[in-house]
């Protein structure tokens, strides 16, 4: 120390300072120790700093509620990678073949293998069976009845053997033998899916599907065929509801995530000055779409509401048809056709939250357009004079008759349209619902070497395209889910100065929960259940994504941090480390100086 | 042609009668559209547009509509609303030579801004709420910013200065919303027709910006959820109200007896446009060109000079020989019946349905002569100022003026015979400006009155931090002589949260408008019943009686506002006083005086260099120390080098002063 040298040298004793002032140079060397107390003080403090740095950063830390990023990335990449495949039960009913044809094992196996060779033909889309199916036949002819099932099936369902036995009416009427099948099969509460073949002496093959989960085929005596089309039914029809490639696909459910949709229909006088259309919506309301809200109650629920609007011309042309008598527009005009700045089909208040809107639309054309038609890209022109705009809603352009009688008469007073025309209306409307759910609006289906008969429901879908739907629903909801959470934690991930709330953090994890859920009830079989779990997973997700306070960027930004905590810490660090690294020096340089000394004097 | 016509208009004429005929046996959805037209006095011309849509009740009709706007029906189903008014407004009504005492002016002379009131069909408890969910729907529909209505800051709940006694209202503005065009389309698109046709189609967005005055109103009565009273469904009411400064044709404007010349004007000079004729979902569509009370008498004062003429030759003789002349020729002229009053207004009409778009309808009105008038004015004048200064207190002062006429008072006439006029104020105050509610006086022409005399009736809630405005409803009971009334009321300035300064705050705070209600002096138009048979709702809409109202200026507040960078400043001070501080104590506790003292006496043994020896002279110097005696010239010499430097450094700063300061 300091100090102490300076007593040191000026206490020494007169007689040894003449020998020692020799070789003692003040400049190189001392005689004592460097002190330790200084460089101690200012290490204190420099370490008391550093440790309460991670203090200081705590205590200004931005509250980030952990989200399970694992989880999330988890559930995104499985969606993405395979598919959810839901579990289904077939049956096949050989009914007057022989006992004897062949094994029944080895039938099950054919079939097996024959839907394989179906769905490997490409990756199954979300919301079908995949590979997971168990195949159950029976066999039953005039003496005895066998049973066989492969897989793990439970027994659900099982034909009873000889209820067909003088049953002969199966080709009067389709709609009675189907009822009469679902009073035997009783498929509404186990469903099971049945193929009966019966083997008559009969000349054509025909092949019906009913309105519930069953199908049956007459005039097929060879069995090899009866596999392959039973085959062909279950997966292409029953699994797949005929969909083709390039449809739409069940990605796209036009159901909202609290499972409501809001139909909306509107009819629009385009020109009011040439004529005034109006409808009774009651009517249609009550007697055609009734049914159908009632039908489709398991996947979704659906409200109606109507308006009438007038001045709203299309926003797209159409040119005069000499040959066809009538004004024409072309399928490659339809992008245009909605004219967004005329056409008010407001989305509804009663709507509120996250429900899904479907707009229908009645377009009535003015007389300077009338009659109007739209022509198909083969050059024909189209039977409904509609077409749809996918999760959107559907068009109809409607002619008036006044449009070719003399409309003069009739003018500026309102008008009624008739009753038959809104039948007609209303199942094109229907018609377009069923494309907007991406089923087929078509009876037959035209398959490998029998067209197959699609019993229409009065209610407008089948059993089995409900279960179809309620998959594709499920499957939606968690492909949404799983999109929505993974692009919350991209945006979270990304701006790592944004609060996060607590509400959110518990929202993504009830979201997670829930899509577990409905995977585990999936698996299980559970369809109703996945679905409400499903929804809710995509409900909650979208209520994370779109919380208030994800809007709003940070008020406490890094730039507001700096300049508070700046004019404090930034002169006293710099006083800290220097005196530090002052200090340091000293002690290093007075180190060498007492070292050289001690050699010195040794 | 003209047959086909004649039979049309009959059928109109026919559908209309027939829908007043038969409304109890079955009711249907019914438009109406129709255009008021009144030359004002200062040179201006107001133009009322009046759309009306009704629908029958639910229970028998059916939710599904023909005309009436769907998204107004949900909004009355979702959020049970019983009524509703909402108003976009941009400039002022001016009273004094608008008028005040006329039924548009008192339904539709309304606060800068948007005002919004609701009545609720729901328990008090869920009133809050609802009103919450219709201020966001309403936003969302109108796009405008009424969802800052929300907070309870910006609501109150009158107690009686609406809709009497009504416990389920709530009432906002808010004044600082800028009114446009965004805000219009919204509200056209309620009406079947939009602005494709009818009169809707005159409403040039560029010509009704350009008024003085702009009003924007949507009223809704709906009695769907009460099942007591024989329901009629809604009433959908929208109007607007535009004052307009026609663009004058010829010249001539002052006459040689030195008369102002009217200026005379068209549709297509008003508007830009011309009609070409009515929607066709409109069960009437018609303009009326109205002329004031004041007007037809002076107008009649004078003619009479002339030749003698009454009403019946007025309503007889041709108006082209009058002091004006119109390009068309009415279908009825309806007029006023009020008493024996010489006083009353009249109403030409024009029906719409017999132009189309090969023949517009382009009303033309000329004056033919200066006239003067002057509007009827409400009894009493009101206007609010602020008094006092400084950013502390003030006081709100409400004064109610006279205009010198005793017409208003016969209907008032308590039972002691002495004549008396009941004056309803209503006043809403937001938190921040703190009322002293027990300091009201009022003073009658000048004099203090005791407040038990005038005051009928009082409510007050007072604001709460933070929580809701303060309200203020009283009930005066006034002579009728009395020519100036002053209310004075205190207050302090709170002081808000830095975070709860609007983003220009040095423009200061507004107090809304207070609303001042004549409750017992009735407006309406007087009509003979009988005479109009196929009457339009906007006359049966005129005829129905209305208090006269007055909204009075809105107040401009300056509060303290803060430096809105202090606390950066506060911060950055305080910190670098602690980092002063913590440094030197960081040094003294690591200095060694005695070692520096050792270092300074070596180096003052062997010092080199001027400036070297000038430091530590310096530093001598400084501490007061004589460290040993210098040469004389030389320290002369530093001292006034020192001093040339100093004056130098002073005058560059004193340079810079002047040139940039």
């Amino acid at each position: 120390m300091v100090e102490i040298s300076v007593t040191a040298t000026s206490s020494d004793p007169p007689n040894t300072k003449s020998e020692e002032e020799a070789d003692f140079y003040p400049d190189t060397m001392r005689k004592t120790k460097p002190g330790l107390k200084r460089l101690f003080l200012t290490l204190t403090v420099f370490i008391s700093f550093l440790i309460a740095l991670p203090f200081l950063l705590k205590s200004i830390e931005i509250y980030r509620a952990p989200l399970p990023f694992d989880d999330i990335d988890l559930l995104s990449t499985e969606m993405e990678k395979n598919h959810l495949m839901f579990p289904c039960q077939f049956q096949a009913v050989f009914v007057n073949f022989d006992d004897d044809i062949t094994a029944v094992n080895e039938l099950a196996l054919l079939i097996n293998s024959h839907m394989q060779k179906l769905t490997s033909e490409n990756t199954p889309p979300c919301g079908t069976c995949g590979n997971n199916f168990t195949v159950a036949v029976t066999i039953d002819s005039n003496s005895s009845c066998i049973h066989c099932e492969s897989g793990n099936g439970n027994g659900n369902g099982k034909w009873q053997c000889g209820v067909l036995n003088g049953y002969d009416k199966m080709n009067d009427h389709d709609e009675n033998f189907d009822d009469y099948l679902e009073s035997v099969l009783d498929s509404k509460s186990k469903r099971v899916y049945t193929v009966v073949v019966v083997n008559t002496k009969q000349e054509d093959v025909r092949v019906v599907v009913g309105k519930y989960r069953h199908a049956w085929m007459v005039g097929i005596d060879s069995v090899e065929k009866a596999v392959e089309k039973m085959a062909e039914i279950f997966i292409k029809v029953f699994v797949n509801a005929g969909k083709e490639e390039g449809s739409i696909r069940g990605e796209f459910m036009p159901i909202g995530a609290d499972g409501k949709v809001v139909l909306s229909f509107s009819l629009l006088n385009s020109d009011p000055h040439d004529w005034i259309y109006d409808w009774d919506f009651k009517e249609l309301d009550e007697i055609l779409l009734a049914p159908i809200v009632d039908a489709l109650r398991p996947v979704a629920d659906i409200s109606l509401e109507s308006q009438v609007l007038y001045h709203t011309p299309k926003s797209s042309y159409s040119y005069w048809d000499d040959t066809r008598g009538s004004y024409i527009f072309s399928t490659k005009d339809l992008p245009f056709f909605v004219n967004s700045n005329e056409w008010h089909v407001d989305a509804s208040t009663a709507a509120g939250g996250r429900s899904k809107v479907l707009h229908f639309v009645l377009y009535v054309p003015s007389a300077k357009e009338c009659p109007l038609k739209l022509q198909l890209p083969n050059g024909e022109i189209s039977m409904t004079n509609g077409f749809i705009s996918p999760m959107w809603g559907g068009i109809i352009v409607w002619n008036p008759p006044a449009c070719v009688e003399n409309f003069q008469v009739q003018r500026l007073s309102r008008q009624k349209i008739s009753s038959e025309d809104l039948k007609m209306i209303s199942e094109v409307f229907m018609g377009q619902l069923r494309q907007l759910f991406g089923l087929k609006s078509e009876s037959l289906y035209v398959g490998g070497f029998a067209t197959s008969v699609l019993l229409t429901s009065e209610k407008g879908f089948a059993e089995w395209e409900l279960d179809v739907l309620s998959r594709h629903h499920t499957c939606f909801n968690l492909l949404q889910c799983g999109t929505t959470l993974g692009s919350l934690s991209r945006l979270v991930q990304s701006l790592p100065r944004m609060i996060i709330m607590d509400e959110i953090g518990k929202q993504v994890k009830y979201s997670l929960e829930a899509a577990k859920l409905s995977f585990g009830n999936v698996s299980l079989g559970y369809s109703d259940a996945s679905a409400v779990s499903s929804r809710k997973a995509r409900a909650l997700a979208e209520d994370a994504f779109y919380h208030p306070s994800m809007m709003s960027v940070s008020y406490y930004s890094f730039e507001h941090c700096f300049a508070v905590y700046s004019p404090f810490f930034l002169p006293v660090s710099l006083h800290v480390l220097l005196a530090v690294i002052r200090e340091w020096k000293r002690y290093k340089v007075e180190n060498r100086k007492y070292l050289a000394w001690r050699v010195k004097l040794e | 042609m003209f047959r086909l016509r004649s039979i049309l208009v009959f059928l109109v004429l026919f559908k209309s009668f027939g829908s007043i005929i038969g409304e109890e046996e079955e009711k249907i959805e019914e438009f109406s559209e129709a255009l008021l037209l009144r030359p004002l006095p200062d040179r201006k011309v107001l133009a009322h547009f009046h759309f009306e849509s009704k629908v029958p009740p639910t229970a028998t009709h059916g939710s599904h509509h023909h005309l009436f706007p769907k998204s107004i029906y949900q909004l009355v189903h979702k959020y049970r609303v019983q009524e509703m008014e909402l108003s976009f407004t941009q400039g002022r009504w001016n009273y004094g030579r608008w008028g005040g005492y006329d039924p548009i002016s008192s339904r539709n002379a309304k606060p800068p801004g948007v005002e919004l009131w609701a009545t609720f069909d729901v328990p008090q408890h869920q009133v809050d709420a609802c009103w919450r969910n219709l201020t966001h729907a309403l936003s969302g529909l109108f796009c405008a910013s009424i969802n800052f209505l929300e907070s309870s800051t910006a609501y109150s709940a009158p107690k009686w200065s609406f809709k009497s006694f009504a416990a389920n209202i709530r009432y906002g503005t808010l004044h600082r919303e800028a009114v446009c065009t965004e805000n219009l389309t919204p509200w056209l698109k309620l009406l079947p027709c939009r602005d494709k046709a009818g009169l809707s189609a005159l409403m040039d967005r560029p010509s009704i910006y350009r008024g003085f005055y702009h009003s924007q109103r949507l009223h809704l009565v709906s009695n769907e959820f009460d099942l007591t009273a024989a329901s009629s469904g809604m009433v959908l009411e929208q109007t607007l109200t535009v004052v307009l400064q026609p663009v004058t044709l010829g010249s001539g404007m002052v006459s040689s007896l030195g008369l102002i010349q009217q200026p005379s004007w068209s549709l297509s000079s008003l508007f830009g446009r011309e009609v070409s004729g009515r929607c066709v979902l409109s069960n009437a569509s018609n303009i009326y060109v109205q002329l004031e009370p004041n007007l037809v008498s002076e107008l009649m004062t004078t003619s009479e000079t002339q030749q003698q003429s009454d009403v019946e030759n007025l309503m007889s003789q041709a108006w082209s020989d009058m002091s004006f002349e119109m390009s068309d020729s009415p279908v009825r002229l309806i007029e006023e019946v009020y008493g024996f009053q010489k006083e009353s207004s009249l109403l030409y009409e024009f029906s719409l349905a017999n132009y189309s778009d090969s023949r517009p309808f382009n009303l033309e009105f000329r004056w033919k002569r200066p006239v003067t008038w002057s509007s009827q004015l409400a009894p009493l004048q009101a206007s609010r100022f602020l008094m006092g200064s400084g950013n502390e207190r003030g006081a709100i002062a409400i004064s109610l003026k006279s205009v010198g006429r005793s017409g208003y008072a016969e209907s008032s006439v308590n039972q002691e015979g002495r004549c008396s006029l009941r004056v309803d104020v209503f006043q809403v105050v937001p938190w921040y400006v703190k009322v002293y509610y027990h300091t009201l006086k009022v003073f009658l022409d000048e004099r203090l009155h005791n407040l038990a005399d005038v005051i009928e009736r009082i409510n007050v809630s007072p604001s709460e931090d933070k929580v809701s405005p303060g309200l203020m409803e009283i009930a005066l009971r006034l002579p009728c002589d009395v020519q100036l009334v002053i209310l004075t009321l205190e207050f302090d300035k709170g002081f808000l949260h830095i975070d709860e300064y609007p983003p220009d705050a040095n423009q200061g705070f507004d107090i809304p408008s207070a609303l001042v209600r004549f409750p017992e002096i009735k407006t309406k138009i007087h009509l003979f019943e009988d005479k109009c048979v196929c009457k339009s709702p906007i006359l049966s809409k005129l005829q129905e009686e209305s208090p006269v109202l007055w909204y009075t200026e809105v107040l401009l507040v300056p509060l303290t506002t803060p430096d809105f960078s202090m606390p950066y400043n506060v911060i950055t001070i305080t910190c670098t006083v602690f980092a002063l501080y913590f440094g030197s104590l960081l040094n003294a506790l690591r200095r060694r005086i005695e070692e520096e003292e050792r270092l300074l006496k070596s180096k003052d043994t062997n010092a080199s260099g001027l400036i070297g020896m000038l430091l530590s002279k310096l530093s001598a110097k400084l501490r007061g120390k004589a460290l040993e005696p210098p040469s004389l010239p030389l320290s002369s010499k530093v001292s006034y080098r020192l001093i040339l430097r100093v004056i130098l450094v002073a005058g560059i700063a004193a340079a810079w002063q002047y040139f940039f300061g």
